[in-house]
């Protein structure tokens, strides 16, 4: 007995072939075309029990991760509030939002799982299926497309992939992250440098891939206001971070 | 808390002049001047309006934009439109988007025929689409649980499943993933949908993405019937309709009624048919012959129950539970009083109550409504695991709190999944309820001895004290309640405590009716009218066998037992259910006569049971399904009816007659089991006169005093609470008015004395359960104490 | 007045006055500034005077929808239930990235106006809700914060005053419907961020059900400066229905992108040409955004409207949030409505159907013309499928993506018609 997936995909091939043979009109493939969604297709596993709020006998939390969701939960009249820190804690403890690390915010939140997966799939930086370490978004909307974004994306992307280590990079097309005024830019592990160039890739790479601030000159963080009134007198240009992310204030 | 009550608005739609509750959403008041404005996503079962859809768009004079009717609530001198060019355009509009990515494999869909997105495409659709991209396709169906099969394709993204699993059922694990036009409705990481109610997500889908895996092709809406019933497989006796094709139930789904089940099943009620249909039901008398229970004709089934229980005579014990009617219940203890002359019969779980309290706890004014539950300032949950023992109790709890912020208190030996939804959680030792109620009635009347019973139940003293606070509104966190109001002459605070049988059974059964009553006493519920109490029996039917006099010490409406007739068992007092099975043990019984009864399997004391069916010499039984003790021990089963066939009557928990109606035939050799009781009293020479279902009720209305002047059309569909009718004054007063044997001498045992350790019993664990293919997996483990219930993960519980 | 702005009598500056002043985002260069004397200021008065600076500096929001931010803060009722202050930081709207630099370099102006802000509302409880993309900037608001909490500007009983406010920075994950204020409600309570349905209103039932005031970073911002001169003072600036200066993020196809701080009212050719350069030598302006990627475009006929709210709505546009993308004639007006229309289908959050089909269903039209799979006849579909989702949506993002597609369509049909004549030939 075959299953579904077989018996569809066996037709869809013999649709191909009749296709290919020139007897028919060539048929959208069933499952290939543009829309697909990741998920869609996915039974569940009734062999598995439902998913209920996890045991905390049965499921270990690191303690540090334990401690700061609870320190985020503090911080909100309900709980649930810290839905969104807590994510991004366990992402940056687990590398994604994986399902065992939904469990340990859902065991020390005292929520579902399920409820974390749904809010988590819904916000584009926690990440739901596995991907390298270091983050790369590259701003593919209109003001950085207009300066041509999508090529650097392109190039981003292939570079990241063709070189050593390629599967540690996450580079991703992202939507407008509010810093059109050095468009095309990306955003590093966090950290926004632009105006790029094609040009800029390798040595970008080579910083995520030593551990080096990316591109120091053309980070943000240095940059000045480009209103001509704005400053009275002149300025050096911005000193990067001045020392103000918490810890190391 | 006062219900409210708004004033009657006038408004105008389409050109029409329209009376309407004022605040009502404007769908719905529409629907008052016959007008319909077409909904996806509005269900008011489900909370608050999303206004998601947008398929009830409508145009209302002084406002620019379009409104959703399902979210604008109707004021006085509204003017509504809902024909106008512009609402046509954006419903034939939202009409068009929703069908974007809609497969339309109608021909194929189990929804086809009765689905809202077809009638609304009819209605209100235009009759092109200009979509010409090619649609979205998937493999479908898929699973989400053994019940439920989900076809993404179809699926609109309504959110009324989600809904209902975040905020009816709060179990949250049915959730939306992705955004956008990537939603899509699913479950964490492939586990399945599993929990008490899912199934009511497949009524709600307004589209036939969700369908019943039960039900799938098994029939189309134009050759299937829909018949009304009530589902007696637990107490809560929830209203439903039975899917009928040829004869079977294909399906049940829920029949609204806001008094008994707010339109919700659990997955028992709603899938347990299937066991209507299953071969290992009992569909012909059998007698055990060579040490084999093997099908003989009824004939000889009916001489040899006859032969027996002449024999035993007054030795003769019998037990009624399951989803026995009360005119089967009248109709068993007439045969035993009036024709073998014996006393010894029951319908409680573990032990009798003396018939003053018992008239006591069942006083009409004392007695809650389960609409009380949602709208009184507090319930408390004493000794009763909703889900477990009423299922349906459950999503009523949440509701009240969720809704209508009524304070919840659950007071248990063990976690209950009430836990998260309640102000206050107090435990007590395992069996010490009637400990646990004496000490909090003691609180509330400021005992010094508090700290001492408290601590005999197991409780914390602090705990007993806040909880006694919460009840009476002494709290400090105000709920609004008239313990806050500042006019003084507030009204009576509106309390329901949801109480288990198992409070007042075992040794502790009078102390726990003695100290409920004080509850009510201080409490105030008898002056109160959403207040009273609400007992959740240990069988579907357990208060209607009480009314109808299936009790040791009382006869039909808790009157004083009449003198048995004939030949009496040498004027022994009349046995309990223990005392039966410790009568067969002893030898001093020798039939047994089980009515929808197996009590190895349902009664506390398995052992003692064990022992008391091998030593009785006849054993009867009216079962469907042949459990591991009635297989070894009955000499004569008779084949029972499923709810679906059986016409008769049932006593909700609140006293609420309500009407089985036979919804589908007898199978096989299967007889009504009122003309089985009739036809066995006259083999044994006793005429009970009753020659027909209609008259079975008729002799129970006018046995029960406080049933007085009933008839079957007065109950109707909906049901009918006794105590609401005039006869309800014929109700028998407690013998004596106040505290009837007093506290003192109900001697209270501690718990470790008390009897109900491995009995509990959940509603789950069940032959219709069992023998339903699609609800086997959801067959109950036992814990390790012996007690079988769904386990907690199933619900989205807190873990204990 | 408008003359002499872009001949060096310009008005003043107010938020970004010396901006880039070392330091500045610390407390000790920001109150040798002067940093903190407005809270002072509001302390010494009543809630009610404060509240009517507010009102009497005419401001209104800059965070898109431009609703007069004394009003909405009088709409929260009175009594004393938890109601709550809720900053909005959540800037995704394509083109903006102003309240990113006033964030970034002068976190204490925002915690200053955010405290004044709370006093005159009368709420103890505040969030700022900061896009979780703005890493930098939300660190040195939290060692602002961190700063503030340790001086008493924040926390119980500031500065002797009886008032208190507690104030959390709420980090988001990636969301640009977050910046709808009923979603990002949602959001900060920890779920989905999907709108709710209006009403009610967040003034009455917000954040947690209890009363909630949002605003803005600018207009928070922009409120010790009102402190400090006066609402009257303020309200002489810019014009009559758009008071004060105003942040203006300009981006695309300019010599000079950035952040320039205006006087409302001023020629919008002023800012694109005057101030960011325009667009490279050779090129001309095709089309611009004033207010975002959701704003319907101009044209170029259209630089010498005034920026200000009210102008730009009789243009048949919006100011929204201050955004202005500038796109000149070497890009085609497909690649720009297909920019559009992805960004906002991606960011649809599904809750309401024309939304989530419409924006799905544009961009599949786009994809189908640059395909060369279409006729002239899907140029109306579109245009009627954009009429369709216009006001008939449960929050304004469907209209976000509507307005703007609908507006290229009817100013640009001709080009439409064009390309897809083009692509259809090249490839039959």
């Amino acid at each position: 007995m075959s299953t579904p997936e077989e018996i569809l995909r066996g037709a869809q091939n013999l649709e191909l072939e009749a296709a290919e043979e020139g007897t028919r009109p060539r048929p959208v493939r069933r499952f290939a075309h543009g829309s697909r969604v990741p998920g869609w297709d996915e039974a569940v596993d009734l062999e598995k029990d439902p998913a209920g709020i996890p045991d905390p006998a049965l499921t270990p939390v690191p303690s540090e991760l334990r401690a700061e969701i609870e320190a985020h939960m503090a911080n909100y009249p309900d709980r649930r509030s810290a839905a969104l820190p807590a994510l991004a804690a366990a992402q940056r403890v687990h590398g994604w939002c994986s399902p065992e690390a939904i469990e340990q915010v859902a065991c020390v939140m005292r929520v579902t799982p399920a409820y974390l997966e749904s809010v988590a799939s819904f916000y584009d930086m926690l990440e739901t299926s596995p991907v390298g370490r270091h983050s790369v978004y590259v701003c593919t909307n209109i003001s950085c497309s207009l300066c041509g974004a999508d090529e650097l994306y392109a190039a981003l992307a292939a570079a990241a992939a063709a070189g050593d280590g390629g599967d540690e990079i996450n580079v991703r097309s992202f939507e407008c992250l509010g810093a059109c005024d050095i468009a095309p830019m990306a955003s590093v592990d966090g950290v926004y440098v632009g105006p790029l160039s094609v040009a800029d890739v390798p040595q970008l790479l080579a910083d995520v891939h030593a551990g080096r601030p990316v591109l120091p000159d053309k980070q943000l963080a240095r940059r000045l206001v480009a209103d001509p009134h704005a400053n009275t007198r002149e300025f050096p240009e911005h000193p990067a971070e001045q020392a103000a992310r918490p810890g190391g204030a | 808390m006062p219900r409210p009550e708004p004033r009657t608005i006038t408004f105008t739609i389409d050109g029409r002049e329209v009376q309407a509750p004022e605040n009502a959403m404007l769908v719905d008041a529409a629907k008052l001047g016959d007008v319909e404005i077409p909904v996806f996503c509005y269900e008011p079962k489900l909370g608050q309006p999303v206004g998601a859809c947008r398929m009830c768009l409508v145009e209302i004079e002084g406002i620019p934009k379009l409104q959703t009717g399902c979210s604008t609530p109707v004021k006085d001198g509204m003017v509504v439109y809902t024909q106008s060019q512009r609402v046509q355009t954006a419903q034939q509009s939202v009409v068009e988007f929703l069908l974007i990515n809609h497969p339309l494999d109608c021909p194929v869909c189990d929804k086809g025929g009765e689905c809202p997105l077809q009638d609304i495409t009819f209605g209100w659709g235009g009759a092109i689409s200009r979509y010409i991209e090619p649609k979205r396709h998937f493999v479908k169906p898929l699973e989400l649980s053994p019940l439920i099969a989900i076809d993404r394709e179809r699926c609109i993204l309504c959110y009324r499943c989600v809904r209902f699993s975040q905020e009816v059922a709060e179990d949250y694990q049915l959730v939306l993933l992705e955004r956008g036009a990537h939603s899509y409705v699913s479950t964490f990481d492939g586990h399945p949908y599993v929990a008490p109610f899912s199934g009511n997500i497949i009524e709600l889908c307004p589209v036939g993405a969700l369908t019943s895996r039960p039900y799938r092709f098994r029939a189309r809406p134009w050759d299937i019937e829909g018949a009304g019933s009530v589902c007696t497989l637990c107490p809560a006796q929830c209203n439903v309709t039975i899917t009928v094709r040829d004869e079977r139930a294909l399906r049940v789904l829920q029949r609204d009624n806001s008094e008994v089940d707010d339109g919700w099943l659990c997955d028992k009620g709603r899938f347990a048919y299937q066991s209507f249909h299953v071969d290992e039901r009992v569909i012909e008398p059998l007698v055990r012959d060579g040490g084999q229970l093997r099908p003989v004709s009824w004939e000889r089934a009916l001489s040899a129950a006859a032969a027996g229980l002449k024999r035993a005579g007054a030795h003769t014990g019998a037990l009624a539970g399951g989803g026995t009617t009360n005119e089967e219940g009248l109709l068993l203890a007439r045969l035993l009083r009036e024709r073998l002359g014996s006393p010894h019969l029951d319908s409680r779980r573990a032990g009798s109550l003396p018939l003053g309290l018992l008239r006591a706890l069942n006083e009409p004014q004392l007695q809650a409504k389960v609409s009380d539950l949602e709208f009184a300032h507090a319930v408390l949950v004493l000794d009763a695991e909703p889900v477990n023992d009423a299922p349906i109790l459950d999503l009523r709890l949440r509701k009240g709190v969720r809704r209508q912020h009524m304070k919840l208190a659950v007071a248990s030996p063990n976690a209950s999944l009430l836990d998260a939804n309640a102000a206050l959680s107090v435990r007590y030792a395992p069996g010490a309820g009637a400990l646990f109620a004496t000490a909090l009635n003691g609180a509330l009347s400021d005992d010094p001895n508090v700290e001492q019973l408290a601590r005999e139940a197991g409780a914390e003293p602090e705990a007993v004290r806040e909880l006694a606070a919460l009840l009476s509104g002494s709290d400090s966190d105000g709920d609004g309640g008239p313990a806050d109001s500042a006019d003084g002459n507030a009204p009576a605070r509106e309390i329901v405590i949801v109480w288990g049988e198992r409070l007042t059974a075992g040794p502790n059964a009078a102390a726990g009716a003695i100290a409920l009553l004080g509850l009510a006493d201080s409490l105030g519920m008898a002056g109160a009218d959403g207040a009273g109490l609400l007992e959740v029996p240990a069988f579907a039917n357990g208060r209607g066998l009480r009314e109808a006099g299936v009790l040791p010490n009382a006869g039909p409406g808790l009157s004083e037992p009449s003198a048995v007739a004939g030949e009496t068992d040498g004027g022994s007092p009349a046995r309990d259910a223990r005392a039966i099975a410790e009568g067969l043990t002893a030898g001093e019984l020798s039939a047994l006569y089980l009515l929808h009864c197996d009590p190895q399997r349902e009664l506390p004391d398995r052992e003692l049971w064990e022992r008391a069916l091998a030593g009785a010499s006849t054993v009867i039984a009216h079962t469907s399904f042949l459990t591991d003790a009635l297989r070894e021990h009955a000499d004569v089963v008779f084949p029972a009816e499923a709810y679906a066939e059986k016409e008769g009557t049932v006593v909700h928990p609140d006293g609420r007659l309500q009407r089985l109606r036979p919804a589908i035939a007898r199978p096989g050799e299967v007889r009504a089991e009122w003309r089985v009781l009739v036809e066995l009293a006259l083999r044994l020479g006793h005429d009970l006169d009753v020659l027909s279902a209609t008259m079975a009720s008729q002799r129970l209305f006018d046995a029960v005093p406080f049933y007085a002047g009933l008839t079957l059309e007065e109950i109707g569909g909906r049901g009918v609470r006794w105590q609401e009718r005039a006869a309800a004054a014929a109700y028998p007063t407690p013998a004596t008015s106040d505290e009837p044997e007093g506290p003192s001498a109900a001697a209270v045992q501690p718990p470790e004395d008390a009897a109900d350790l491995d009995g509990y019993h959940s509603v789950w664990d069940a032959p219709e359960v069992e023998h339903s293919p699609a609800l086997e997996f959801l067959f109950p483990r036992r814990n390790g104490a012996g007690e079988s219930v769904l386990p907690l993960s199933y619900v989205g519980g807190e873990p204990a | 007045m408008m003359a002499a702005a872009s001949e060096g009598g310009r008005a003043p500056i107010l938020l970004f006055a010396d901006i880039d002043e070392p330091g500045l985002n610390t407390l000790e260069v920001y109150e040798r500034r002067g940093g903190y004397q407005s809270l002072r200021k509001a302390l010494a008065m009543t809630p009610e005077e404060v509240l009517e600076q507010l009102k009497a500096s005419g401001i209104r929001g800059r965070g898109g929808a431009g609703f007069a931010m004394g009003t909405k803060v009088s709409f929260l009722p009175k009594g004393s239930m938890d109601k709550y202050l809720v900053c909005n930081a959540d800037e995704s709207e394509p083109g903006t990235f102003k309240d990113r630099e006033l964030m970034q370099k002068t976190p204490h102006t925002l915690i200053e106006g955010l405290i004044i802000a709370s006093y005159a509302a009368g709420t103890n409880r505040s969030f700022i809700y900061i896009r979780g993309e703005y890493e930098l900037q939300a660190d040195m608001l939290d060692a602002a914060l961190h700063e503030a909490r340790a001086a008493g500007y924040v926390g119980e009983n500031i500065l002797d005053s009886g008032h208190s406010l507690s104030l959390v920075v709420h980090r988001g994950a990636g969301a640009y419907i977050c910046g709808e204020e009923t979603g990002l409600l949602d959001s900060l309570e920890g779920k989905r961020g999907n709108p709710r349905l209006k009403p009610p209103f967040p003034a009455l039932q917000g954040l947690y059900q209890g009363p909630t005031l949002i605003n803005n970073v600018e207009t928070l911002a922009t409120v010790p400066a009102i402190l400090a001169m006066g609402g009257d003072e303020y309200a002489k600036l810019g014009v009559e229905t758009s008071t004060g200066t105003k942040l203006v993020s300009v981006s695309g196809h300019v010599q000079r992108p950035g952040n320039y701080e205006i006087e409302l009212g001023i020629p919008s050719r002023e800012i694109i040409y005057g101030l960011a350069g325009g667009p490279p030598e050779g090129r001309e302006v095709k089309c611009w955004f004033p207010g975002g990627s959701s704003s319907p475009v101009l044209k170029a006929e259209d630089l010498d409207v005034p920026y200000d709210f009210n102008s730009l709505a009789q243009a048949g546009t919006m100011l929204g949030s201050g955004a202005i993308i500038v796109v000149d004639d070497s890009t085609p007006i497909l690649d720009v409505a297909m920019k559009v229309a992805k960004f906002y289908r991606h960011e649809s959050c599904g809750k309401c159907t024309p939304c989530r089909e419409g924006t799905n269903w544009t961009v599949k039209m786009l994809e189908r013309i640059d395909a060369g799979e279409a006729t002239p006849m899907d140029l109306e579909v579109m245009a009627s499928v954009q009429e369709h989702i216009i006001g008939n949506c449960l929050c304004v993002l469907g209209d976000a993506m509507a307005m703007p597609i609908g507006s290229m369509i009817a100013k640009f049909k001709d080009e439409f018609e064009a390309h897809m004549e083009e692509r259809r030939l090249s490839h039959a």
